[in-house]
């Protein structure tokens, strides 16, 4: 009755370039923790508090006549000092004892429980919508798919690619990488290590926040929103290699496919534990992810 | 703890005190009657529990000018019971143990009315859902001590179905429900009476509650190619349903249809064009033209800017059945008004109404509505008897 060519344009293609949208988002959460976690050696508990927290402040830069577009580029530049004083004062503290994975893993925990709470007092426990910036749908080969979405597909992907070019193509990026490898020696050579490790984990603060904007129209902003995303951008960054850059994109592209397309044949709900099996399964037979390097991010 | 109840016990007396001077010789002699109202203030049945909230005060407000319930004003204490049942029963708790309330209502999630029905039972003291859809709630999970006053899934899904096998005959039918009580048992109460009519069910996918992203079933939809989408979703979750079927394009030749409670005054604004000829099954609506009914909705529009839903409406309906219960037993004692409301009939907005005694579900005429225009219009009318169902009760 139907033919082939017919259900792939119209239940497998969306399906799949659904998944490239939710892919995409994904990839800017996982992005932050596995920058934090390969340059800096920190696991970021409360990265999706960061997160909630940029979708934040944009709903009251929003709520104060600020433009949608404005948000985008001042939320991610707010972000910074804040990262920058969190390192500060609260990493830099437990950074130099011998069990730091133990100890940030546990102080950022923390820290998102304190924030998250402290966003259900300030901005009340009930969901907030934020208008689409974009709106209408974009209708690609008889397939519709809402503009905002398509955009922030098209920025994600120029997000990812510029956050790769600054690791590796800059001479900042190669800083960071040297104070990472190399303490000591890079420390000898000038570089001012306290400062860029300060620095290193504003930008994942900063890109965290950014996510937060972005998304806030798609998935609207409650207080425990950075929940929602957390737990799929640790399997992103488990599955594709802790502090992998490349690792985080190819993982996140593929197990939102798998998501997407299981989602054809069983619950959407059920996706997910399919998703924490693949990471099981990845922590059994190659605990260092696909693409990483154990024992040096 | 002790410390903590003896403050709240000083607080309550002194709000009591208060209460009592403040009261106008209107507003009766003896001491008020506590209603407790344990309602969703914050979470996503928030505007659910805000036209609770409404219905039960001008309710209120009226019978109190009216010199109350023999002789004693209401009185209404709130708790936000979260659309949570674990929040709901420690709230229960708390206005049965602290509060002394003699009735409570205002209960919204259907999971949270039969957790809070047993916190009633063991505190041997009645309660009423106004909002509740579950047809457990006054089917095999009903207890001696929960009544409903709003129309259950079954009826609303009678009315639905009648009118569905008329308009579109042999309709192939995705259904998209919320993952809990209500939205399993209002998914599985339609399916039942659509197929009795000749539909062919193509699908079934359940959400969980406040999920932000619908786009991840909609494969399953476009997959299924239904002619009829049903849906049970609620509140802030219809806002982002609705807008999301638009956006990805699937509202095209696909009628739909759902629960009395997906879309309301409360959300239909944020969904107008989404929401385009949607249909639904109804216990209540502002469009009912009866004289009672024209009265409460402009009394209710003048006092809050806003007209009255369902919810509103059944929650002012509930207190004029306890009113009626506790005069016809001339007591609040919880057996003789228990003894009282069985197969009382009362009248509310929506003409009067019998309370069924074998399973304390309200019986009542029901319709379907289609959202037009911003507008819910009544398009056709379900006599009581046929839309209320057989008495599944087995407890009492």
């Amino acid at each position: 009755m139907h033919g082939l060519l017919e259900t792939l344009q119209f239940v497998y293609a969306p399906q799949v370039v659904n998944g490239l949208s939710i892919g995409v988002a994904v990839i800017l959460m996982a992005l932050g923790l596995t920058i934090l976690f390969g340059l800096l050696d920190v696991i970021n508990m409360a990265h999706g508090e960061f997160y909630a927290l940029g979708a934040y402040l944009a709903v009251s830069l929003l709520a104060a006549g600020v433009d949608f577009w404005l948000c985008l580029l001042v939320v991610p530049l707010l972000m910074l000092p804040l990262g920058y004083v969190t390192e500060r004062l609260l990493i830099q503290r437990v950074f130099n004892r011998k069990d730091r994975h133990v100890l940030t893993l546990l102080l950022t925990f923390g820290l998102g429980i304190v924030l998250e709470d402290a966003y259900r007092i300030v901005f009340g426990p009930n969901t907030v919508r934020v208008d689409s910036p974009i709106s209408g749908a974009a209708n690609v080969l008889g397939m519709y798919f809402p503009n905002y979405r398509l955009f922030v597909m098209g920025v994600g992907a120029l997000i990812i690619a510029l956050v790769w070019v600054v690791v590796f193509r800059t001479r900042l990026g190669a800083m960071v990488r040297a104070a990472a490898h190399d303490r000591q020696m890079a420390s000898s050579l000038g570089v001012p290590v306290s400062r860029v490790y300060s620095g290193t984990f504003a930008f994942g603060v900063a890109l965290a926040g950014l996510a937060g904007v972005l998304l806030a129209p798609i998935y609207s902003v409650f207080p425990t929103m950075g929940k929602d995303f957390i737990l799929l951008a640790f399997t992103v960054v488990i599955v594709g290699g802790m502090g992998s850059i490349k690792g985080a994109v190819i993982a996140g592209l593929v197990l939102m496919q798998i998501q997407a397309l299981a989602s054809l044949y069983i619950s959407p709900v059920w996706t997910e534990p399919l998703l924490f099996g693949v990471m099981v399964l990845v922590l059994m037979w190659r605990p260092q992810g696909l693409f990483g390097k154990l024992g040096n991010g | 703890m002790k410390r903590k109840s003896v403050a709240t016990a000083a607080a309550g007396i002194a709000t009591l005190a208060v209460a009592l001077a403040t009261s106008t010789p209107a507003m009766g002699q003896g001491n008020p009657i506590r209603i407790g109202v344990d309602t969703p203030i914050s979470g996503t049945y928030a505007p659910i529990g805000q036209q609770v909230k409404w219905g039960l005060e001008l309710a209120t407000k009226e019978i109190n000018a009216a010199g109350g319930v023999m002789g004693r004003p209401l009185q209404l204490i709130y708790e936000d019971g979260e659309a949570n049942p674990a929040v709901a029963t420690q709230k229960a708790e708390k206005l049965f143990q602290v509060d002394k309330v003699d009735f409570l209502t205002g209960t919204v999630n259907s999971g949270a009315t039969l957790a809070v029905g047993q916190v009633a039972e063991r505190n041997h003291r009645l309660m009423a859902t106004t909002v509740s859809f579950a047809d457990s709630i006054t089917g095999d999970k009903c207890s001696p001590n929960v009544y409903r006053v709003n129309a259950k899934a079954g009826q609303q899904s009678a009315a639905l179905a009648a009118w569905l096998a008329k308009a579109k005959p042999k309709a192939r039918v995705f259904f998209l429900g919320p993952d809990y009580e209500m939205g399993r048992s209002t998914v599985a109460a339609f399916k039942a009476a659509a197929e009795q009519k000749g539909a062919t069910t193509v699908g079934e996918v359940f959400a969980p509650l406040g999920n932000k992203d619908y786009s991840p079933f909609f494969g399953q939809i476009r997959a299924a190619r239904p002619d009829v989408l049903y849906t049970s979703v609620a509140g802030n979750d219809t806002v982002r349903l609705f807008t999301q079927l638009d956006e990805f394009g699937l509202l095209k030749n696909l009628q739909v249809v759902g629960a009395s409670g997906t879309v309301t005054s409360q959300n239909m604004g944020a969904i107008e064009k989404a929401a385009e000829g949607f249909v639904t099954g109804v216990g209540y609506s502002p469009e009912i033209d009866t004289p009672a009914n024209h009265k409460f909705v402009a009394a209710f529009r003048a006092a809050y800017k806003t007209p009255p839903d369902l919810y509103g409406a059944d929650s002012y309906g509930v207190l004029y059945f306890y009113k009626a219960a506790v005069e016809k037993a001339g007591s609040t004692d919880t057996d003789k008004v228990r003894a009282a409301m069985a197969d009382l009939v009362w009248a509310t907005p929506q003409g009067s109404k019998t309370m069924r005694a074998g399973d304390h579900q309200a019986m009542q005429v029901m319709y379907t509505v289609k959202f037009t225009h911003g507008e819910f219009k009544i398009i056709s009318e379900v006599p009581a008897a046929e839309a209320i169902g057989p008495d599944d009760c087995k407890r009492f």
